[in-house]
C-alpha cells in the first residue's frame, strides 16, 4: 500500500498564561490510500489537535507531515490553501455549512474556488447530493435541514474536488443514534468506494467499522 | 448681480487713489483711508495722492489725514472694494457734480412714525424716494436671511442623515450582544434586566458621543471662525455654537441613540434564544 | 455563483440593518452629489449666462463689474466704432442701465431700462412681438413684470420720463414709446420690471446726450481661441477702461462666492467620511459575527483573495444600491436648496447654484464608489488574518 498521509513526530505546544500546554507530545502516524482510520481517545488527549496539523489546517511547534509526498512545511500559506482546496476534504463536528447559501451552492462552493465552470459544477454537484441522498434538497437553505441532512451536505462538500483524504472531527457528535447511523453508513460506503478517511470520534461504533483504531491519551498514541 | 433701485455710496467706490509723494501743502483736502488700503499702498498719515473717478481724470489732490479701521460688514467680506472718505464738497468737487448726493439721512421729532413719514415724502417727492432706516435694513439683510435660510435646509438634511447613522450604528452596537444575550437568556436571566443592561450601554454609549461630538463641534467651529478670518481679513465671527445649540444637538442625540437602542434591545429580547444563538 | 450575488444575499438576510445602512449611505451620497453640483454649478452656470449670446468679451468702466456701480464710460459710440472695424471682432454693441419712470396719471412709476444697440445686444431674447429696429424712437421692449406693472401690452404706447429735478418738480426729459415686443432680459432678477429702448433713446432720457455714456460694451470674437490675445490687446489700446473675458468675470465670481465652495468641500468630504464610517461599521460588525464561516472557507481551501473579496463586493453593493438611491434624492434636494440660494436679492433669475451635469454625477459616483468599497478594506483586512484553527475550536464553544 502506498502511504497517503505521513506524520512525524509532531508536536504542538499552546501557550496559556505564561504556562505552556502540550498538546501533542510527539505522534507519528501514518495512513495508507483506502485506509479508514479512527481517533479514538477521551476529551482533551489532543485528538482535534492532530486532525488540524494533519489537515494543514494549523501548524505544528515540532516535526512534519507529508500528504502523497508533499512536505507541508515546505509550503507557502497560498499553496497550503490550495492544497487544502484540491487534496483534502473536512468535515466538521457542527457541520459548518454557509446558512445563506443552498445545499448545492454549498457543495458547488469549493468547485467555484478551484475554478470549475458553472456547468460541470451543477453536474457534479448533483452527483453528489445524489450520492449522500440528497437529491431533492439540493435548492433548500443550509438553515432548512435537519442536522443529519446539513452533515450529509458537508460531507458532500468535502468530496467536491475529489480529495485524497477525507478528515472527519466527530461527524456524529451533534446527531441522534439513528442520524448518527446513517452517516456511518455513508462513511462506509464512501471508503467501500475507495475514499481514504481519517475520523476522530467518540462513537464507539464508528471505532468498530473502521478498518485501523488509533488510541491517544494525553497528547500521544498508545500502545 | 445689481440691484434696480439706485443704491447708495456708489460713487465713493468708484474712486481711485494713486501714490504721489508730493510736498505737503498746507490747505489740501484730508481724506480718510480704509486701514486695508493704507497698507496695500504703503500709505501714512501726511502722505498725498492724486484722486480721480477715472484713471484718465486724476485731477483731485488730497492728503491723508487718517487711516481708520471700516466696522466689520458682511456684506463687504468677498468684495474687493477699498474705501476712503473725505467731506462731501470735495467728492463733489473731485467728481465734477457739484450738490448732488446719493442719500439723505433724515432724522425725525420724537413721537413720529418713519412708516408715514417716509410715505408723506414720497407722496410730494419727485426724483427721490424716502425709506424708514428699518425697510433699508431689511432690505440689506435679505443676503443673510436666504443664507441662513440655505444653511437652515443643510442642517435638516444634516440631521436626518446623522439620524440615520446613530439608528444604525445603535442597532449594531446592540446587535453585537445578540450572543451575549443567548446565553443570558438561556442560564434564566429575565428579559428585562437584558433589555436594561443594553438599555444603559446604550445610553453610556450616546453620552459618550455627544460628549466628544460636542468638543469637535467646539474645535470645528473654532477652527472655521480662524480661517475665515483669516481669508476674508475681518473679525466677523462666522460660527457661533450658543448653549443653545449644543443644548438642542446633544438632547438631540441622546433621545436618538436611546430610542434606537431601546429599539434594538427590544428586538432582541424578544427573538427567540435558540434563533440569537444561530440555531432554530 | 458570483461573489456579487453572495454579498447581495447576505446583505438580504438583514433587511432592517441593510435597509438602515443604505437610508444612511443614500443621504450621504445625495449630499455628495448636491456638493459636487454646487461646487461646479455656480462657476458653469454664471459663464453659461455670460455666454448665452455668444459675446466673450465686456468692456466696463475702470474697477468696475457689468452693472456692479452707477458709473459709465463716456464716448461709447466712438469705442463701439473703432472696435467693429477690427478684424477679428464679429460684434460689438453698447449698453447703458439706469432707472427711469413712466408716467402714468399724475404719479410716476420707477422702471429699469436697458439703452441698447439692437444689431448688437447681449442682454435678451424675444418672447412676443417684433425686435427693436436701430434707429431713434423705434419703440420700445418690456419684460413680463414691467408689463404687469404698467398695465401695458404690445402695441401701447407709454410715456417714460428722466433726469427729475426736484427743486423744479419736473422732469427734465420725456418720450413717447410704443411698445414693440416682450423680451425676456437674461441677467433681471426675478420680478425685476425692465425696460429697453434703442441706446440713443435712453441716453436722451438719462443724461446729456453729448457726452455719449454706456454702462458697458459688448465684445463678440469670431474665435474662442483669439479671446486671450484679444483682452490684452483691448486693455492697451483703450486704458480707461475696464476689459474683461468671460473668464475673467467667472473668476471674481468664483472669489465672491468662495463660501459657498468651500461649504462644498467641507459638506462634501463629511458626506464621504459618513459613508465610509457606516459601511466599515456595518461590515466589521458583519464580519465579527461570521468569524465562524470565514475560518471555515479557509479550513476548505478558500482562499483568502475571496475571503477579501467578498467583503468588498459587499461593501460596493451596499454602495451602489444607497448611491443609486442617493442620486434621486440628490436631485430632488439640490432643487429644493437652488429655489433657496436663488432667491438672492438681485441675482439674475436664469442663475443656477446647482447645476446637474453628467460629469458631476460621474465624478460623485466615481468618488462614492471608491471610498464605499475602501471602507470595506478595514473589515476585509480583519477576515483575511482570521487564525483558522482557533476560530473553529472558539466556534465550537
Ligand atoms: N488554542 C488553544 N490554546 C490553549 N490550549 C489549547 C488550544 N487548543 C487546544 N488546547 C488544549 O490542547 C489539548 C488538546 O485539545 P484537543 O485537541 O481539542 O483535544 P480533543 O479534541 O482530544 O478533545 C487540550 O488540553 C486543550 O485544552
Ligand atoms: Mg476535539
Amino acid at each position: 500500500m502506498t502511504p497517503t498521509l505521513i506524520a512525524r513526530d509532531l508536536r504542538k505546544d499552546y501557550p496559556m498564561n505564561g504556562e505552556t500546554v502540550h498538546a501533542l507530545r510527539g505522534v507519528s502516524l501514518r495512513v495508507d490510500s483506502g485506509d479508514y482510520a479512527a481517533i479514538v481517545g477521551p476529551s482533551g488527549s489532543g485528538k482535534s489537535t492532530l486532525l488540524q496539523l494533519l489537515g494543514g489546517i494549523d501548524t505544528p511547534t515540532a516535526g512534519a507531515v507529508e500528504l502523497s509526498g508533499t512536505r507541508l512545511d515546505a509550503l507557502s500559506d497560498r499553496e497550503l490553501t490550495r492544497l487544502r482546496l484540491t487534496r483534502l476534504g473536512f468535515v466538521f463536528q457542527r457541520f459548518h455549512l454557509l446558512p445563506v447559501l443552498t445545499a448545492r451552492e454549498n457543495v458547488e462552493l469549493p468547485m467555484a474556488e478551484a475554478g470549475v465552470r458553472g456547468p460541470e459544477r451543477r453536474v457534479r454537484a448533483r452527483e453528489l447530493l445524489d450520492y449522500v441522498g440528497l437529491a431533492q434538497r439540493e435548492n433548500h437553505r443550509a438553515t432548512q435541514l435537519s442536522g443529519g441532512e446539513m452533515q450529509r451536505v458537508a460531507i458532500a462538500r468535502a468530496l467536491a474536488n475529489r480529495p485524497a483524504v477525507v478528515l472527519a472531527d466527530e461527524p456524529t457528535g451533534e446527531l441522534d443514534a439513528a442520524t448518527g447511523r446513517e452517516i456511518l453508513d455513508l462513511f462506509l460506503r464512501l471508503n467501500r468506494d475507495g475514499t481514504t478517511l481519517v475520523v476522530v470520534t467518540h462513537d464507539d461504533r464508528l471505532a468498530a467499522e473502521a478498518g485501523r483504531v488509533i488510541h491517544m491519551l494525553d497528547g500521544a498514541i498508545r500502545d | 448681480m445689481r440691484s434696480a433701485l439706485p443704491p447708495s455710496f456708489l460713487a465713493l467706490v468708484a474712486v481711485l487713489a494713486l501714490v504721489r509723494p508730493a510736498p505737503a501743502a498746507a490747505q489740501l483736502p484730508g481724506i480718510a483711508v480704509e486701514r486695508r488700503l493704507a497698507g496695500e499702498l504703503s500709505l501714512r498719515v501726511g502722505d498725498t495722492l492724486r484722486l480721480g473717478a477715472a484713471p484718465d481724470s486724476m485731477r483731485g489732490v488730497g492728503v491723508v489725514a487718517a487711516i481708520y479701521e471700516p466696522r466689520p460688514d458682511p456684506a463687504q467680506i468677498t468684495k474687493q472694494d477699498r474705501y476712503v472718505r473725505m467731506h462731501l464738497p470735495d467728492l463733489a468737487r473731485l467728481l465734477g457734480a457739484p450738490d448732488r448726493v446719493d442719500r439723505f439721512g433724515v432724522a425725525l421729532r420724537p413721537g413720529i412714525a418713519p412708516d408715514s413719514a417716509a410715505a408723506r415724502l414720497d407722496r410730494s417727492a419727485f426724483g427721490y424716494q424716502a425709506y424708514p432706516s428699518a425697510a433699508i435694513a431689511s432690505e440689506s439683510s435679505q443676503t443673510f436671511l436666504v443664507v441662513s435660510r440655505f444653511h437652515r435646509a443643510i442642517a435638516v438634511i444634516t440631521i436626518v442623515a446623522s439620524a440615520v447613522f446613530l439608528l444604525c450604528v445603535m442597532l449594531l452596537k446592540v446587535e453585537e450582544r445578540r450572543m451575549d444575550a443567548a446565553v443570558m437568556r438561556f442560564v434564566g436571566v429575565r428579559r428585562r434586566t437584558i433589555f436594561g443592561a443594553l438599555l444603559l450601554e446604550a445610553a453610556v454609549i450616546a453620552v459618550l458621543g455627544s460628549a466628544v461630538g460636542t468638543a469637535l463641534a467646539l474645535a470645528a467651529g473654532a477652527a472655521t471662525n480662524a480661517y475665515y478670518r483669516r481669508f476674508f481679513h475681518t473679525a466677523l465671527t462666522f460660527s457661533l455654537i450658543t448653549p443653545g445649540i449644543v443644548g438642542f444637538s446633544v438632547a438631540l442625540s441622546l433621545a436618538l441613540g436611546l430610542v434606537a437602542g431601546a429599539a434594538a434591545a427590544w428586538r432582541l429580547v424578544r427573538t427567540r434564544p435558540m434563533v440569537l444563538w444561530g440555531r432554530g | 455563483m458570483t461573489g456579487a450575488a453572495w454579498a447581495v444575499k447576505r446583505l438580504a438576510r438583514q433587511p432592517l440593518r441593510t435597509g438602515l445602512s443604505l437610508a444612511g449611505i443614500a443621504v450621504a451620497a445625495a449630499m455628495l452629489l448636491d456638493m459636487v453640483m454646487l461646487s461646479g454649478g455656480i462657476d458653469r452656470s454664471f459663464s453659461d449666462l455670460l455666454l448665452g449670446r455668444g459675446y466673450q468679451m465686456r468692456l466696463t468702466p475702470k474697477g468696475t463689474l457689468p452693472f456692479d456701480t452707477e458709473a459709465t464710460i463716456r464716448g461709447a459710440s466712438a469705442i463701439v466704432a473703432a472696435l467693429r472695424r477690427e478684424p477679428a471682432l464679429e460684434a460689438a454693441g453698447a449698453v447703458l442701465g439706469t432707472s427711469l419712470y413712466a408716467r402714468r396719471g399724475d404719479s410716476l412709476i420707477t422702471l429699469f431700462a436697458y439703452g441698447l444697440q439692437p444689431e448688437a445686444q447681449s442682454l435678451y431674447q424675444l418672447q412676443a412681438g417684433r425686435d427693436l429696429a436701430s434707429g431713434a424712437g423705434a419703440g420700445v421692449l418690456l419684460s413680463e413684470p414691467a408689463a404687469r406693472l404698467l398695465g401695458a401690452g404690445i402695441g401701447d404706447t407709454l410715456t417714460l420720463v428722466g433726469r427729475l429735478d426736484p427743486q423744479v418738480v419736473t422732469a427734465a426729459a420725456g418720450r413717447r414709446l410704443v411698445v414693440r415686443g416682450m423680451v425676456r432680459w437674461l441677467y433681471d432678477y426675478r420680478g425685476q420690471p425692465s425696460v429697453g429702448m434703442v441706446l440713443s433713446d435712453l441716453q436722451r432720457l438719462s443724461s446729456s446726450p453729448a457726452e455719449d455714456r454706456a454702462s458697458m460694451i459688448v465684445v463678440k470674437a469670431r474665435q474662442d481661441s483669439a479671446v486671450p490675445g484679444l483682452v490684452t490687446a483691448l486693455r492697451r489700446r483703450f486704458p480707461s477702461v475696464e476689459v474683461s473675458s468671460v473668464a475673467d468675470l467667472v473668476a471674481t465670481f468664483h472669489e465672491r462666492l468662495v463660501y459657498f465652495r468651500q461649504l462644498s468641500y467641507i459638506l462634501g468630504s463629511m458626506s464621504l467620511i459618513v459613508t465610509v464610517l457606516l459601511i466599515a461599521t456595518l461590515l466589521t460588525i458583519a464580519v465579527g459575527e461570521r468569524l465562524g464561516e470565514i475560518a471555515t472557507l479557509r479550513a476548505i481551501g478558500v482562499s483568502r483573495r475571496t475571503v477579501v473579496g467578498q467583503v468588498l463586493a459587499e461593501g460596493t453593493a451596499l454602495t451602489i444600491v444607497g448611491g443609486g438611491l442617493g442620486i434621486g434624492l440628490g436631485l430632488a434636494t439640490a432643487r429644493y436648496l437652488d429655489a433657496i440660494l436663488t432667491s438672492f436679492p438681485g441675482l439674475p433669475a436664469a442663475f443656477s447654484f446647482f447645476v446637474p451635469r453628467a460629469g458631476a454625477l460621474a465624478f460623485a459616483a466615481l468618488v462614492l464608489l471608491l471610498t464605499g468599497s475602501l471602507a470595506g478594506l478595514y473589515p476585509a483586512w480583519l477576515a483575511a488574518r482570521t487564525p483558522i484553527a482557533a476560530t473553529l475550536r472558539a466556534e465550537a464553544t
